[in-house]
């Protein structure tokens, strides 16, 4: 019973992990043709990419947006996480229903009620309403991250520091904030990946300037290359790293208590 | 066991509400606004009308695509349902150590973001692609399997594989919360195992069941790029046709109306689910 389900998780995880194997693979391939039997080895499709100025353009505006983005996400999403922990408000109930309507609604609805609102008050599209529509459907995930971590806090902490004749903002300021400091970094990174990896509102909201996932969606809709391969490789592999230092920093703050 | 006195989460939760109304509330309600005005030749009317939703109901079309669609977060939901349900028992009580390790790693892929996993799921699934010319190089068929790649099947494929993560988080919280000692009770009074998991294991997950399987239900009912990468012919869905109306068809009422159609539609099933998982809870609480 235990190993047929311990054989089933196994398989279960390579097909989570099968996509992204296999494109690993291919973009190492010396074949225009993404198959089986495999050629050789090379790395002239990471050169392609990395070489590609149009990309490289994209690149930097997809960086653009997201560090605004996370920046964005992560003050707001503290402020919520503080309300839903430490700070109680009125309404509570009220206002996670609607911190988390970014999330269920479908993305696609999302961006164009946004669009139609752009239009009713004269805002043209450009980066700054992509950096806002995206705000929005990462603040769940960013209030969640630090929120998780503040649950974890001690309350007889801030107790204590109030006891010792603490004001309001200074037990927030050196108690509150040192203690939450992880779970903003890590929000900070999850939300950074999640607004570069972001393609509906992207392409719903963006004007003439495009990010790198609009440019890689029509690449990916007419020429299908090995190229696309090794620069999905890199987003992947990019992604990843940054997922796993954010996991590595939000659960050390687990570790002070 | 308030940390500061009196009111101040109100006023600090006042931005976040303020962001969360102009971004997603205010644009929600003007699209239902749309939806009751008409298209006149180029420009819009906004006399109100009821016009877009009786061309819904009428269309036969557009109902067999919203039917499709929720058929669709059906079937993903069931599917994810059974993968999942095992991944998630053994999570919760057969590993010790590397829980947290292993969770990370189920929700690792989702960060590769949308267009990347459609992506690799098309070179995978090609009829020049990876499992093709693989069949064939190994001689099990002679002529590429034509209904791999852009069908309904490598559509639910991929919505499987983007949705699973999520069906399993939310039956782990369920295995999680699960006290052994039930199961253990039911043991020790002679009930065999296919008793103890119907009446006792299943009851006391089926919030998490539903929990998960909302989730599952919302995000593939209103996926728009899997079915339209990867579902050829068959990749025209309800969530594609509110595109084309805000794009190509220029026909925003219409479009709007279809959007809150679908709004609708799944604030009833989440309210729904809601009400299923308290009454959920309340019965194994007092079981």
């Amino acid at each position: 019973m235990s190993r047929l389900a311990t054989l089933w998780v196994w398989l279960v995880f390579g097909f989570m992990y099968l996509p992204i194997a296999m494109i690993l693979l291919f973009s190492l391939n010396a074949s225009d043709v993404m198959a089986f039997p495999l050629r050789g080895f090379t790395t002239e499709w990471y050169g392609a990419i990395l070489s590609d100025g149009r990309l490289g353009g994209g690149f930097l505006t997809t960086l653009s947006v997201a560090f605004p983005v996370a920046i964005l996400v992560t003050v707001f999403g503290a402020i919520a996480a503080l309300v839903l922990t430490l700070y109680p408000m009125r309404g509570r109930g009220l206002f996670v229903a609607i911190l988390l309507m970014p999330f269920l609604v479908p993305r696609l609805i999302l961006a164009v009620s946004q669009l139609i609102l752009f239009k009713e008050v004269g805002i043209d599209r450009s980066l700054w309403t992509v950096i806002a529509g995206q705000s929005i459907i990462i603040l769940p995930f960013s209030t969640l991250i630090i929120a998780s971590v503040l649950i974890r806090i001690d309350r007889q902490l801030i107790d204590a520091a109030a006891d010792l004749g603490a004001s309001g903002w200074s037990s927030f300021r050196r108690v509150v904030l040192p203690l939450m400091s992880n779970g903003l970094l890590a929000s900070w990174v999850i939300a950074f990946v999640l607004s570069s990896s972001e393609y509906v509102m992207t392409a719903f909201l963006s004007g003439r300037e495009q990010p790198l996932s609009v440019l890689v969606a029509s690449d990916f809709r007419f020429n299908l290359s090995p190229s696309l391969n090794a620069l999905a490789v890199l987003i992947v592999l990019g992604n990843i790293a940054l997922v796993v230092l954010a996991e590595s920093i939000r659960r050390r703050s687990g570790r002070n208590d | 066991m308030a940390v500061l006195p009196g009111r101040i989460g109100n006023w600090l939760s006042l931005p976040v509400v303020a962001a969360l109304f102009a971004l997603c509330v205010a644009p929600l309600l003007i699209l239902f606004a749309y939806s009751f005005f008409q298209v006149d030749f180029v420009a819009i009317s906004r006399e109100p009308t009821f016009a877009n939703y009786a061309k819904i109901a009428g269309s036969e079309t557009y109902r067999n695509l919203i039917a499709r669609a929720f058929g669709s977060a059906m079937l993903v939901v069931a599917i994810t349902a059974i993968i999942g349900y095992p991944v998630a028992w053994f999570i919760a009580k057969r590993v010790t150590t590397a829980k947290s390790t292993l969770l990370t790693l189920l929700l690792v892929p989702l960060y590769s973001g949308d267009l990347v996993r459609v992506f690799a799921w098309r070179v995978l699934l090609g009829a020049e692609g990876a499992i093709n010319r693989t069949l064939m190089w190994l001689g099990v068929t002679t002529e590429p399997l034509a209904g791999l790649l852009f069908s309904p099947l490598a559509t639910h494929i991929a919505l499987t594989y983007n949705y699973l993560p999520f069906m399993v988080i939310g039956l782990w919280l369920a295995f999680e919360s699960l006290d052994d000692a039930w199961i253990e009770a039911a043991a020790d009074l002679g009930a065999p195992a296919v008793d103890r998991f119907r009446r006792v294991t299943l009851p006391l997950t089926v919030p998490g069941l539903i929990a998960g399987g909302l989730m599952v239900f919302v995000m593939v009912a209103g996926d728009y790029l899997t079915p339209q990468l990867l579902g050829g012919a068959s990749g025209v869905t309800i969530i594609s046709a509110v595109n084309d109306l805000f794009g190509t068809a220029f026909d925003w009422p219409l479009g709007s109306a279809i959007a809150w159609t679908m709004l609708a539609i799944l604030m009833f099933c989440f309210g729904a689910g809601a009400l299923a998982i308290r009454r959920a809870t309340l019965v194994s609480d007092g079981a």
